[in-house]
C-alpha cells in the first residue's frame, strides 16, 4: 500500500462553477473527496440591515436582487409577508396574475438550472444554450408586463403595478403551445443520453431523514421522497383553485432532482393552463384602490412564506408601527439548501462536486444577502 | 519531393547537382513547409470549432474579423503575443518554461510520418505507425512537468489526470491498429494506404478487383471494429469531450494549464489542436484510405516516379493536389465529429473513463486481433501454413467467408461486452452500500 498524502483544495470563491463568489474546502485523497467545508459569506451586502432603513415599499426592488433568477417569486413572498402584517386585501384578478408571474418564474429558473447542472458536467453550453432559448421568450413576456427582464419590481401591497398589456394573452398562449416540446427535448436530453446518466444516477445522495433534518426544501427535499410543497401544505394566494401534482423522487440523488424539476414545470404549466381559463371572471382590478402604497403597519411581527422555485422563501418581519420595518429577515431556501452540501458530496469524486453542487440551484445573491 | 526537384533541377535545367544538395533541399522545403501548415491548420480549426459550435447553441460565433470572422484567429494569436507571461512566485521557473515546449514538440515530430498525397509523405519510415504513437506519448511527460512545476493544486490534479488518461487509452489505440498492422503486414504507414485501393475490397486481398482507391479498412468487420475503438481512444488522447477530463473547465479551472498565460497558453493550444488534426488525419488515414480515392491512383500511375520517369510533372500536381484533397475532406469530417461531440455530450468521470477503457476497449480490441489473424489466415493462408482447405476456394469466395466470420465473431463480442459493461455500470449506478450506509448512520 502506498502511503498518500491528503491534498487541501480551495474550490472557489473564484472558479467557474461554483455559481458566483462560494468557497467550498475540499480534502480530497487522490480523486476521492474526504470532507467539504462550504464557506460563505463573499456577497454579503448589508440586505436585511439596508432593508431596516427603507420604507416598506422601498423594500421591494431590494428583494428582487436576492435571487436574481426569480424576482417575481421574491416579490410575491415579500408582498404577502407585508399584506398580513397591515392587513391588506387583493383583488382577486391581481392574485391570478401574481400567480401566473410566479409559475412562469419557475419554468424559466428550471430551464436554466437544468442547463447549467448539464454545464457543470461538462457539456459545451448547448444544453444551457437550449435553457436560456426558452427563458428568453418568458423574460420577453415579463418585459412587457413590467418594463423589466430581470429586476421585475412588479408587486405591489394589494396588486400588481401594472394590468396586463393588451397583447400579453396571445403571446402566452403561443408560449403554452411551444413549451411542451421544449419540456419534452430537454427530458429526453437527461433520460436518453447516457453520460448524463452516468454522471447523474446515484450521485450526490440526499437520504429522505437527513434532509429533514437539514430543513433543505424545495426540488432538493421533493427529490428525496418528501413530498412538502408550501402551495399544497399551507396554500396562499389562490393555490388552493388548482388542480397540479407534487412530483416527489425517490432516491434522492441528482438524477432525481433533475426529473422532480422536469416534472415540475409541467406541473407549472397546467397551473398556468388553468389561470388563463379563469382569469376573465376574476374579480377586481390588477390593484386594491384602497391599499395605500405608504403603508404604516399596526405593532406585531409576522412570517410569510411561499414555494419559490428553489424552496420555501420566508420572510419575517416585525413592525413598531413606523413606515419601516423594525427587523427584517430573510429564509433563504439557496442559503439551507446549502448547508447538507457536505454530507452530500463526502465520498464522491471531485468531479461530482460541481455537479451535487448544481444539482442544488443556488443564487449566490440570496445565499449571502 | 526529391524526385520532383532532381527533375527540375537537373533535367530541365541541366545544372548537374550532386544527389546529397537535391537531398538536402528537398527536405529543407518540406519541413519549412509543414512547420507552416501545422499553426496555420491549428489557427484554422479553433475558426472551424468555434463557429461549427456556434451553430449548434443558435449563434453566429466570430464574425467581426474579416469576411465572416475568417481572421479571428489570427487577431487571437496576436493578442496570446501580447498577453503578459505571468510565472507563479513558488513555481519551477525553468520546468515551467520548459514543458509547454515539450509538449509542442512532438507533434511537429509526428508530421514527419504524415502522407499528404501519393508520394508526399516526408519521411517513409517502415515503422511510421510506431513512431507516430511512440512519439505522441512524449508529451504526458511535458503535460506532467507542467503541472508540478505550476506548484498549483489544480494544475497538479489536472496533469495526474492527463497523464493516467493518456497511458490508458494509449493501449485501446495501439492494439487496435495492431489488427490492421496484422493484415498489411507492415508498419509503414504507406503500405497502409496502399493496401487500401479497390472498390470495398482490397486490391491486396483479391487481385481482380477494380482499382477506385476505395478499398478502405472501414468496409471489413476488423476494421470496423478497430475504427470505433481507435476513434474513441483518439477522443481521450487528444483531450476532446467527452474526455476532456484533464481540463475539465467546470472542476478543476484548466487543470494543467491553470498557471500558464500569454504565448506559454498558446503552446500548449497549439499542440492540443495540432494532436487533435493529427489524430483525425491517422484515423482518416488507416481507416478511410488517407489520400486514397477514385482517380489518384490512375492519375499518379501517369506521374514521375521512381518507377515511371518517364512521366509529364503535371500528373504530379494534379494527383498530389486531388489526394491532398481527399485526405483533408476526411480529416476534416472527423474533426467535425469531434466537435458535434462536443457541442452535443456532457463529460465523463475520470473512474468511469478508467472503467471504460481497460473493462471495454481492451477486451474489445484483443479480441479484435483474434479477428484479424482470422481474416489473414482465411485469406491470405494456404498449404505451407497447415490450411491446405483454403487452397480450393477462388479468393473472393475466402473473402466473402473472411468477412462473415469476423462479423460475427466482432458482433457477438461487442454485444457480449456491451451486456457485462452495462451490468457492472448498473450496480454502481445505484451507489455502493458503504455510502449509504455512512450517510443514513450521520441521519
Amino acid at each position: 500500500m502506498i502511503k498518500t498524502e491528503e491534498l487541501q483544495i480551495n474550490i472557489g470563491p473564484q472558479h467557474p462553477s461554483t455559481h458566483g463568489v462560494f468557497r467550498m474546502l475540499v480534502t480530497v485523497d487522490g480523486e476521492t473527496i474526504t470532507d467539504l467545508k462550504p464557506v460563505f459569506g463573499y456577497l454579503h451586502r448589508n440586505h436585511e440591515q439596508i432593508a431596516e432603513v427603507n420604507t416598506y415599499l422601498q423594500n421591494m426592488p431590494y428583494t428582487d436582487r436576492l435571487d436574481y433568477f426569480n424576482s417575481m417569486a421574491n416579490n410575491h413572498a415579500y408582498a404577502i409577508a407585508v399584506e398580513k402584517l397591515a392587513g391588506i386585501e387583493v383583488p382577486e384578478r391581481a392574485e391570478y396574475i401574481r400567480v401566473l408571474m410566479v409559475e412562469l418564474t419557475r419554468v424559466l429558473n428550471h430551464a436554466g438550472a437544468l442547463g447549467f447542472l448539464i454545464n457543470d458536467m461538462g457539456a459545451w453550453q448547448t444544453q444551457l444554450a437550449f435553457g436560456m432559448r426558452e427563458r428568453e421568450k418568458i423574460l420577453d413576456l415579463f418585459e412587457s408586463a413590467s418594463g423589466a427582464r430581470l429586476m421585475c419590481n412588479y408587486f405591489r401591497f394589494g396588486g400588481v403595478v401594472r394590468d396586463l398589456p393588451d397583447d400579453f394573452m396571445p403571446r402566452l398562449k403561443d408560449l403554452l403551445v411551444a413549451m411542451p416540446a421544449f419540456i419534452d427535448e430537454l427530458e429526453r436530453l437527461l433520460r436518453e443520453n447516457e453520460i448524463l446518466l452516468q454522471r447523474s444516477e446515484g450521485i450526490g445522495i440526499l437520504p429522505r431523514d437527513l434532509a429533514i433534518a437539514y430543513s433543505v426544501t424545495g426540488p432538493v427535499l421533493r427529490a428525496s421522497g418528501v413530498a412538502y410543497d408550501v402551495r399544497k401544505a399551507e396554500p396562499y394566494s389562490v393555490y388552493d383553485r388548482f388542480d397540479f401534482d407534487v412530483p416527489v423522487g425517490s432516491v434522492g440523488d441528482v438524477y432525481d432532482r433533475i426529473l422532480v424539476r422536469i416534472e415540475e414545470m409541467r406541473q407549472s404549466k397546467r397551473i398556468i393552463e388553468q389561470i388563463i381559463e379563469q382569469l376573465p371572471d376574476a374579480q377586481g382590478g390588477h390593484i386594491n384602490p384602497k391599499a395605500r402604497q405608504n403603508v404604516r403597519p399596526p405593532v406585531g411581527d409576522v412570517y410569510a412564506r411561499v414555494e419559490s422555485p428553489k424552496g420555501e422563501l420566508g420572510f419575517y418581519l416585525v413592525s413598531d408601527g413606523s413606515t419601516k420595518p423594525y427587523r427584517y429577515k430573510v429564509r433563504a431556501p439557496s442559503f439551507i439548501n446549502l448547508t447538507p452540501l457536505g454530507d452530500m458530496c463526502r465520498g464522491y469524486k471531485v468531479a461530482d462536486v460541481v455537479v451535487i453542487l448544481g444539482s442544488i440551484d443556488i443564487v449566490m445573491g440570496e445565499v449571502d444577502r | 519531393m526529391h524526385d520532383v526537384v532532381n527533375q527540375l533541377i537537373n533535367t530541365t535545367f541541366g545544372w548537374g547537382w550532386p544527389g546529397w544538395l537535391i537531398s538536402l533541399i528537398s527536405y529543407l522545403l518540406i519541413a519549412t513547409l509543414l512547420f507552416l501548415i501545422a499553426p496555420f491548420q491549428m489557427l484554422f480549426l479553433t475558426y472551424f470549432e468555434r463557429r461549427a459550435i456556434a451553430r449548434m447553441q443558435d449563434r453566429v460565433g466570430p464574425n467581426r474579423v474579416g469576411p465572416e470572422g475568417i481572421f479571428q484567429p489570427m487577431a487571437d494569436g496576436v493578442k496570446m503575443f501580447t498577453k503578459e507571461d505571468i510565472v507563479p512566485d513558488s513555481a519551477d521557473k525553468w520546468i515551467h518554461l520548459i514543458a509547454p515546449c515539450i509538449v509542442v514538440a512532438p507533434t511537429m515530430f509526428m508530421f514527419a510520418v504524415v502522407p499528404w498525397g501519393p508520394g508526399m509523405v516526408p519521411v517513409d519510415l517502415n515503422i511510421g505507425l510506431l513512431f507516430f504513437f511512440a512519439i505522441s506519448s512524449v508529451s504526458a511527460i511535458g503535460l506532467m512537468m507542467a503541472g508540478w512545476a505550476s506548484n498549483n493544486k489544480f494544475a497538479l490534479i489536472g496533469a495526474m489526470r492527463a497523464v493516467a488518461q493518456m497511458v490508458s487509452y494509449e493501449i485501446p489505440a495501439v492494439l487496435s491498429l495492431l489488427a490492421i498492422v496484422l493484415i498489411t503486414g507492415s508498419l509503414s504507414i504507406v503500405d497502409l494506404i496502399n493496401y487500401q485501393g479497390g472498390l470495398f475490397i482490397s486490391t491486396m486481398d483479391v487481385a481482380s478487383v477494380p482499382d477506385f482507391g476505395l478499398g478502405w479498412f472501414i468496409f471489413t468487420p476488423v476494421g470496423f471494429l478497430a475504427f470505433i475503438a481507435f476513434f474513441i481512444a483518439a477522443l481521450a488522447e487528444g483531450e476532446r469531450t467527452p474526455f476532456d477530463i484533464p481540463e475539465a473547465d467546470s472542476e478543476i479551472v484548466a487543470g494543467y494549464m491553470t498557471e500558464y498565460s500569454g504565448m506559454k497558453f498558446g503552446l500548449f493550444y497549439l499542440a492540443q489542436y495540432v494532436l487533435n488534426f493529427l489524430l483525425c488525419a491517422m484515423t482518416a488515414i488507416i481507416f478511410f484510405g488517407g489520400w486514397q480515392g477514385p482517380g489518384v491512383g490512375w492519375l499518379y500511375s501517369l506521374a514521375i516516379t521512381p518507377a515511371n520517369p518517364e512521366g509529364g510533372w503535371i500528373f504530379n500536381v494534379l494527383s498530389g493536389a486531388l489526394g491532398v484533397f481527399y485526405f483533408l475532406a476526411k480529416t476534416y469530417i472527423f474533426f467535425f465529429v469531434m466537435v458535434w461531440v462536443r457541442g452535443a455530450y456532457a463529460r465523463l468521470r475520470i473512474d468511469q473513463l478508467m472503467d471504460f477503457g481497460w473493462k471495454f476497449l481492451i477486451p474489445l480490441t484483443l479480441v479484435n486481433i483474434f479477428g484479424a489473424t482470422i481474416w489473414v489466415g482465411l485469406t491470405r493462408w494456404g498449404a505451407a501454413e497447415g490450411l491446405a482447405f483454403v487452397e480450393g476456394w477462388s479468393p473472393i469466395m475466402r473473402w466473402a467467408i473472411a468477412f462473415v466470420v469476423t462479423l460475427a465473431l466482432n458482433l457477438g463480442t461487442y454485444l457480449y461486452l456491451a451486456r457485462i459493461y452495462a451490468e457492472s455500470q448498473s450496480e454502481r449506478a445505484r451507489m455502493d452500500d458503504e455510502v449509504l450506509e455512512r450517510l443514513t448512520n450521520v441521519a
